[in-house]
């Protein structure tokens, strides 16, 4: 089997950071009301998530953030060359670094488990395995 | 040349990946420590907050002020039973019978078990009145340790105001040593006795078909004191 093309990772990054603007920004409008997202299961974690001390940087909601973050992979991975490459494995990076911060927040600090920020944490990996595939597969190499 | 640059980016790419795993390394240690570093890390934070959300908090009375139903609990922090009923028993009583506006509880300092119990009762009733009387309660109980054995100081209540949610830690250190306060302690405990409760925790039921106050000891179950609300109502 060889190698996706660099164009096929670009699609499904694109695809896959649609849908984590759609995620996040469900958690932040959600947030924003005074609410938290609901949980499939009719759990209430996501209630213990959205109400603990972490769910906030600098006043700001991290779902803010993951919107913000989510934006940024989708325009990287529309654009060619190797500013995007780096560009969108940077933030990709970022991002799961930070979501592995948060599910470990969960799991030890908060106690209680919110779907939606799994959802999010799954996106984010998967935006990064395409983005470091992306950039050790054409790093260098013409667009 | 392309070769050289592919390296160079792949080179940066790598020392990023190294980084990142530093920086979340780091988070994580700091987060771990905030909390792991003294002998006061509280259990059940999340917990507590999930049980009582939503719920009116008035004092140390939780619920509808305007319930039919009092049903009054006469505790001591410091009291193992009594953290027993707190993580077993009242939890469904709450959702039973408390949530829906049927009845509301009414927590009562009875300090019987050592002058340490005094403090905890006075630190309660100042959460009490920022709004996070219960909270306090249920957390200190979720985070009880050994009775007199000297672990009620001043950082271990801070802890549990500070994690109960108590915005002003300020006026709440004043509040707790106010002379009113401790005089409230007196007096909820002198009540207990009053009504002849010889243990904590001991509980009292008043509403529309009791003669005032009626003492119902310790049911040993919640489906005991949700009877009891309803004979009283």
């Amino acid at each position: 089997m060889s190698a996706p093309s660099e164009g096929t990772l670009q699609r499904v990054a694109t695809f896959v950071a649609a849908f984590g603007i759609g995620v996040a920004a469900y958690i932040a409008i959600e947030a924003a009301g005074g609410d938290a997202p609901t949980c499939v299961a009719g759990g209430s974690g996501c209630q213990t998530v959205a109400d603990s001390t972490y769910s906030h940087v600098l006043g700001v909601n991290i779902a803010v953030f993951g919107v913000v973050g989510y934006a940024l992979l989708l325009i990287t991975s529309l654009l060619r060359g190797d500013g995007a490459r780096m560009a969108g494995f940077g933030i990709a990076l970022v991002g799961f670094g930070y979501s592995v911060y948060l599910t470990y927040l969960e799991l030890f600090k908060i106690d209680a488990i919110c779907q939606w920020c799994v959802g999010s944490a799954v996106l984010m990996t998967v935006l990064f395995g395409l983005a470091a595939a992306r950039m050790v597969g054409y790093a260098g190499k013409p667009a | 040349m392309n070769e050289e640059r592919r390296r160079l980016l792949l080179q940066i790419g790598s020392a990023a990946v190294f980084l990142a795993i530093v920086a979340v390394a780091v988070l994580i240690v700091v987060s771990s420590n905030e909390t792991d570093g003294g002998d006061t890390e509280l259990e059940d934070v999340g917990l507590v907050e999930r049980d009582l959300k939503g719920i009116p908090q008035g004092g140390l009375t939780l619920g509808e002020p305007g319930a039919k139903v009092t049903l009054y609990e006469f505790g001591d922090l410091q009291c193992p039973v009594c953290k027993g009923f707190s993580e077993e028993i009242i939890p469904d009583v709450i959702d039973s019978k408390v949530r829906n506006g049927e009845a509301k509880i009414e927590f009562r300092n009875y300090t019987i078990i050592s002058e340490e119990s005094i403090p905890a009762a006075a630190a309660a009733i100042a959460a009490g009145k920022q709004g996070q009387g219960w909270d306090f309660v249920e957390l200190f109980y979720r985070n009880q340790g050994i009775e007199a054995s000297g672990y009620v100081s001043d950082e271990f209540l801070t802890e549990i105001a500070k994690g109960a949610g108590v915005p002003d830690i300020a006026r709440w250190n004043e509040d707790r040593k106010s002379a009113g306060v401790l005089r409230q302690v007196k007096a909820e405990s002198e009540e207990a006795e009053s009504l002849g409760l010889t243990g904590t925790p001991s509980f009292v039921v008043s509403g529309p078909a009791t003669q005032g106050k009626k003492v119902l000891g310790t049911p040993g179950s919640a489906g005991a004191l949700e009877e009891a609300i309803d004979d009283a109502n």
